[in-house]
């Protein structure tokens, strides 16, 4: 029998030292934005009741979930997930606070990736979702906290800005049968022009169908309003546009013009998005490394109807944008001779309470600290005896580690 | 000067396609023309850089950002999957998906489980789950009309573009499935964040199609 018992399994990795630390800062840095802005910490279980993300708003397609069963047969998953897990929250446990509602998480998520695609299948995010409000002031909160939030972790990047009600407006004009408005869609968000234009030749040159055809052009800055106000007005496209313009006014009132773009071709999740939806990209990672929107009938799914909004971050993405910083060598090295060993412990308390970073020597002769200090670049060694303590300098040799 | 902008094309079959589509655009292909042993192949006026993979790692690329254009056969992307977007239909490289059998069989004749040979699994795999049959799907890399020649499976899934192959080894067209033909992938991330390049040159790539459409008349297979 094969032992697997030396290596974790694909899309999972061990996180050795400064990947630690860059993650833990980074993840600090943007969940003390959301805690200023009166968010509150949660968490949930790694492990739900698959029915938790079995519903049709869900819509997890079960082959990217990780099923295990409990004692009493019941199928479980790892959550692929945070929000509709805060959803069911929300739902029960917290139903009865004050509106709205205004959480934070930083946890793993578990999809089932393709193999050898280099994706990760354990991914840790951080997000926040406002629960109970469903007016444009909770679309710009929420939209500046991405801002801010993407901010954090460097200047390069983009935020594209979406409202799903003018693909909703343009698609359920259209006479056409359930299926084939699907297959519009995925070639709307696959930007697949020709596909596109060959599918919809067959409803002529209806208002609908023309302005569907366009869709995945309609990406940009200011000028794509025009267009998409000229293009079509029916069945409330008219008024996911002005929600949107009003929004992006605003964004670009607080200085991020720059950093804005419209996209109104990002079709993707159609059925679980109800406004406006938006993703965070920067140059050199090739998807999106923050992810959001309006979601109005999720919490309908678990007997809440709430409205409600939020954004999750990839964090290890954002991660990988920072440098790599050398491990850091302890500021000094505490010898002690045997008959000393309490006050070498006493000795390192002290250092710390003055702010060093110090290690305590597991070595019993002076000569094999020093050579282990040169070894680690500690550039001094605390030597304690009954005669007291002598700091000795470490002359370094170059090598480090 | 901005970073250039760097476009993946397939080796092979579609490549000649490809640069020469390039050349007819105003770009200057001497270095992909002289390549050498190079695998990063620049084009400086116009701020573009060539690489050339097997049509798999073009997606697998473009996938990951890593390059922000890429063409390659359909057939890949529907074997591969995969998210990005893919804005033109390059119109060369047109062949079609065939289910394939022996001369003068009938593929569903009989009730035994048929097995099928292919290089293409997962086209292969939703092929017949639309059809709502079980089969034994088997993967060849090589030459696929050997399976059913050697007696490994009942029929072969692979791209056809004139059937000589099949012919000649006693096999014969079943049945067409989809079309496929050379496309053009965008990487998600580089076409918001590269517009300003990456818009003019689909616009013109997309303005040459419609020239080649007209004069070629229908697509010739």
């Amino acid at each position: 029998m094969r032992n697997y018992d030396k290596i974790t399994p694909d899309g999972t990795r061990d996180l050795l030292f400064d990947e630690c630390t860059r993650r833990q800062e980074l993840v600090e840095r943007l969940t003390t934005q959301f805690a200023n802005r009166g968010y509150h910490q949660i968490r949930t279980p790694a492990l739900e009741f698959y029915d938790v993300f079995g519903s049709a708003a869900a819509h997890f397609p079960q082959e990217s979930m990780y099923k295990l069963s409990d004692t009493q047969g019941r199928l479980m998953v790892l959550r692929p997930d945070c929000t509709i897990p805060i959803a069911r929250l929300a739902s029960t446990r917290l139903s009865g606070m004050s509106l709205p509602l205004r959480l934070y998480y930083c946890q793993h998520v578990y999809r089932v990736q393709h193999t050898m695609r280099g994706k990760p299948s354990e991914i840790y995010q951080t997000g926040v979702e406002l629960i109970g409000a469903g007016n444009q002031r909770s679309d710009l909160e929420i939209l500046e906290l991405a801002a801010t939030a993407l901010a954090q972790i460097g200047d390069g990047f983009r935020i594209e800005l979406c409202h799903i009600g003018y693909f909703k407006a343009l698609i359920d004009s259209l006479k056409a049968d359930e299926s084939t408005k699907e297959t519009i869609r995925q070639y709307i968000e696959q930007k697949n022009y020709a596909a596109l234009t060959d599918l919809l030749d067959q409803f002529g040159e209806s208002c609908p169908a023309r302005a569907l055809k366009y869709l995945p052009r309609l990406f940009g800055g200011e000028e794509v309003f025009e267009r998409a106000y000229r293009l079509f007005d029916e069945n409330g496209a008219h008024e996911s546009l002005d929600n949107l313009h009003t929004l992006y006014s605003y964004l670009c009132q607080l200085g991020l013009k720059e950093k804005v773009l419209i996209d109104l071709g990002m079709v993707n999740q159609a059925e679980y998005y109800t406004g406006i939806l938006f993703r965070g990209y920067f140059d050199g990672i090739g998807e999106p490394v923050l992810s959001g929107g309006r979601y109005d009938h999720l919490l309908e799914d678990f007997g809440q109807p709430l409205s409600a909004t939020g954004f999750g971050i990839y964090v290890d993405s954002a991660v990988s944008l920072l440098s790599e910083r050398p491990l850091k060598s302890p500021q000094i090295l505490v010898f002690s001779e045997d008959d000393c060993l309490p006050q070498a412990v006493q000795q390192v308390r002290q250092f710390i309470s003055q702010g060093m970073v110090v290690e305590n020597c597991v070595f019993s002769t002076q000569e094999e600290a020093i050579q282990y200090a040169k070894k680690r670049g500690i550039q001094q060694l605390c030597h304690v005896s009954q005669q007291g303590i002598v700091l000795i300098e470490i002359p370094t040799d170059g090598r480090d580690n | 000067m901005n970073r250039p902008i760097r476009i993946a094309l397939t080796k092979g079959r579609l490549e000649e396609k490809s640069v020469s589509m390039f050349e007819q655009l105003g770009y200057d292909c001497s270095s992909v023309r002289n390549k050498g042993r190079k695998l990063i192949l620049p084009i400086p006026e116009a701020n573009l850089e060539v690489v050339l993979a097997k049509a798999a790692d073009v997606a697998t690329y473009v996938e990951n950002g890593v390059c922000d254009l890429g063409i390659l056969g359909k057939d890949t992307i529907l074997e591969m999957g995969g998210t990005f977007y893919e804005v033109a239909d390059l119109g060369f490289g047109r062949c079609r998906f065939a289910l394939a059998v022996p001369q003068g069989m009938d593929f569903y004749a009989g009730y035994h489980t048929r097995c099928i040979a292919s290089k293409y699994v997962n086209v292969t795999k939703s092929v017949f789950e639309r059809k709502n049959m079980d089969v034994k799907i088997v993967k060849i890399e090589g030459s696929v009309e050997l399976a059913p020649i050697l007696g490994l499976s009942d029929a072969i899934v692979d791209i056809v573009e004139t059937g000589t192959t099949l012919r000649e080894n006693g096999l014969m067209v079943a049945e067409y499935l989809t079309e496929v033909s050379a496309r053009l992938i965008v990487n998600i991330a580089s076409l918001k964040l590269h517009k300003a390049e990456i818009e003019p040159l689909i616009n013109q790539i997309e303005a040459f199609i419609n020239r080649e459409g007209k004069r070629d008349g229908a697509c010739k297979s």
